[in-house]
């Protein structure tokens, strides 16, 4: 059930990939409109205190019932912002709801500009993701820790770090965070033993390492089950 | 034999050594040269520092003023990043998200408080 949950949430992420090149031009056109005209860099403010790297925040939901496509992949991602700033951070931050406070199939990523938080994007293609589940109530101080960490360099991988994301389902919720290199296991290491220390978890909580590729396949495999069913 | 002769002639001497006696109140270096303001203990890495923050710094950072406002092109998602009192109907909040750009064109930043959701 929980694992079917998880990968239900992966399926549309990786809809994303067969996507037309048209698909791709109106993605970016819409951007364009939707930020007003010229995008414009994001940078930090004169009295802010800048971060490594710039993030971006978005927000995915999955209608229940409705089929996974690439279409409806498309539909249900919304990218919310970007910073480059501690101050912006909380500005985005301060505005959202709780994961723990969301309702329904609900997803929250926070990655590096210019990273699509999906399998296939070329920072991710080749990566992996830690992952932790959690009983319900959990979720939030878990991911407020999880996201502080990563925009405070605090895994101390270089630029291994992708991004993170929280998933709030009806049993459980589960936090992730991806890397770059699934074969360095000197770095996934290092992920995990800092995972460990910063966000304080409950002493028997299991977590597992998932390739990209290992997602792709089993996403592959139910959705020639689906096929072949019929539905 | 002379040769072993002269090797034992080899005179030894002591490495010089001075003592200097510290007064009271000379100030000894500060012994956190190894971090940074708002940084951990590795903050340097080969190749250039990285910008580091611990989560009591970024914590604090909160309640800067600059913090406060909200950002200005902030999208408008019920039940996310704007209040709902009720559990809007999906296809009510599929129309919406739909419809958010137009929301931005059309009210900018005060839409998301004239929203009848």
């Amino acid at each position: 059930m929980s694992l079917k949950d998880d990968d239900s949430g992966d399926h549309d992420q990786n809809e994303e990939n067969s996507t037309q090149k048209d698909g791709e031009k109106e993605k970016t056109d819409r951007d364009k409109s939707q930020s007003g005209g010229k995008r414009k860099a994001v940078v930090p403010g004169p009295a802010e205190h800048p971060l490594q790297y710039n993030y971006t925040f978005w927000y995915s939901r999955r209608t229940p019932g409705r089929p996974t496509s690439s279409q409806s992949y498309e539909q249900n991602i919304k990218q919310i912002g970007t910073f480059a700033s501690v101050e912006q951070f909380w500005k985005f931050y301060s505005h959202m709801v709780r994961p723990g406070d969301l309702t329904g199939h609900s997803d929250f990523h926070l990655f590096k500009e210019g990273i699509k938080p999906m399998w296939e994007d070329d920072a991710n293609k080749n990566g992996g993701k830690w992952i932790i589940r959690l009983r319900k109530g959990l979720a939030s101080r878990c991911w407020e820790n999880l996201i502080l960490a990563m925009l405070g360099e605090q895994f101390m991988v270089g630029e291994e770090i992708c991004g993170a994301v929280v998933s709030v389902r009806f049993q459980e919720d589960i936090i992730s965070i991806w890397n770059k290199t699934a074969s360095d296991q000197a770095t996934t290491a290092r992920i995990r033993d800092t995972l460990r220390r910063v966000l304080n978890l409950p002493p028997n909580t299991i977590m597992e390492y998932k390739t990209h590729t290992d997602s792709i396949k089993a996403w592959e495999e139910f959705h020639g089950l689906v096929n072949s069913s019929g539905r | 034999m002379s040769a072993g002769s002269s090797c034992s002639q080899t005179p030894s001497r002591a490495i010089p050594t001075r003592r200097v006696a510290l007064g009271d109140g000379v100030q000894l270096p500060p012994g956190d040269y190894s971090t940074t303001p708002g940084g951990t203990l590795f903050s340097t890495t080969p190749g250039g520092t990285r910008i580091i923050y611990d989560r009591k710094f970024l914590m604090e950072c909160r309640n800067s003023p600059v913090a406060k406002t909200p950002p200005k092109d902030l999208p408008t998602i019920p039940g996310v990043t704007s209040p709902t009192s009720d559990e809007p109907p999906m296809q009510a909040s599929q129309s919406h998200l739909h419809s958010s750009p137009e929301d931005k064109r059309a009210g900018g930043e005060e839409s998301q408080f004239e929203m009848d959701i």
